[in-house]
């Protein structure tokens, strides 16, 4: 008995040690800047979403902050590779589809409280359709340079 | 038994206990979820770590980079680095691909938004070196990397990437018919 409890807990640590499992799974969502959107830096989350947040969605994913694909279900799901590109920090894929609402299909793995997300493929992408420039202007106020200078 | 019993508790105990946020020197950001954190973690490319695609030196730093916490084997994701200018902390890491660090800076901790272990690094260093190094790299980084940047300001007002976006599709993302109402009404 004693054996097997003991035997039981090793394997227990042992298995924490070891990476996470995937699950295959399909997420629609809007792919955002997560450091804005978990940290407050710029507001509540709702603000750091959309064409209000485009500009500012832009300089994070090129300034190398991850992007995250926000899900229907209202779950982040941190992107670390985009159909071949494994560009998460600054990459190509990752820029051209800040802001856009998108169907993924690929593998997720959750460690430690974050959902990591490897996307195989874009099974739709519908642009910029989150529009919340009407309910919160540009966050932050500075995104778009006055036009007087 | 019992006594086996105590030697797992004393194993399982410490996950649930520690306390990062002693000796931390983590400068404040007043963000609302931020704890001070400072912790050593082995420096680990997130892609390798949980999906085993794992190319040589962590992508070469086009990859995100993990912290693989020491005392509790938590993987921490860094999000940001210590500059307020956009930027993240895969370039103040990559120089430690595969080492033991020591870190220090802010955790976010959010139940409201259902986050943990996103993380803010200000300091990093090799385990048993003395000097911290700050992680403020980024812009100098870009610079290096945009030396024909055109304009003037910080780098993303300048950089070529990010105005190609805009010029194409206007600072909503909507097209220039858009911004140009909005801006009217904005200023």
């Amino acid at each position: 008995m004693r054996h097997t409890i003991l035997a039981t807990a090793l394997l227990g640590l042992a298995g924490a040690a070891q990476a996470a499992e995937g699950e295959r799974v399909q997420i629609t969502g809007e792919i955002i800047d997560t450091w804005c959107y978990y940290s407050g830096v710029m507001g509540p989350p709702e603000s750091t979403t959309g064409t209000a947040h485009h500009t500012c969605a832009l300089w994070c994913s090129a300034g190398g902050i991850p992007v995250g694909l926000l899900g229907d279900d209202g779950e982040v799901y941190m992107v670390l590779k985009i159909e071949g590109d494994d560009g998460s920090a600054s990459g190509d894929t990752q820029l051209r589809l800040a802001s856009h609402e998108i169907t993924a299909d690929g593998m997720l793995y959750r460690r430690d409280g974050l959902n990591y997300l490897v996307v195989e493929d874009v099974v739709a992408d519908n642009g910029i359709v989150n529009q919340t420039h009407d309910d919160w202007g540009v966050i932050p106020g500075f995104a778009i340079p006055d036009p007087e200078g | 038994m019992r006594k086996l019993i105590a030697l797992l508790a004393l194993v399982a105990t410490p996950v649930a206990a520690q306390d990062f946020s002693e000796n931390s020197e983590a400068r404040p950001w007043n963000l609302v979820a931020e704890v001070p954190a400072r912790f050593e973690a082995t420096v680990v490319d997130l892609l390798c770590e949980l999906a085993g695609d794992c190319p040589a030196n962590c992508g070469d730093g086009r990859r995100q980079l993990g912290l693989l916490r020491s005392a509790d084997g938590v993987l921490v994701y860094p999000n940001k680095n210590s500059q307020p200018a956009f930027t993240g902390a895969a370039v103040e890491l990559q120089p430690f691909c595969g080492q033991e660090v020591e870190v220090d800076g802010l955790m976010i901790t959010d139940p409201e938004l259902n986050v943990d272990n996103v993380y803010l690094v200000q300091t990093v260093r090799k385990v048993g070196d003395t000097e911290w190094t700050k992680a403020n790299q980024w812009t100098k980084a870009w610079a290096n990397s945009n030396p024909d940047a055109e304009g003037k300001g910080p780098w993303f007002r300048r950089d070529p990437r990010v105005n190609g976006f805009i010029e194409k599709d206007g600072y909503l993302g909507l097209g220039q018919e858009v911004d140009d109402a909005f801006i009217a009404d904005w200023f």
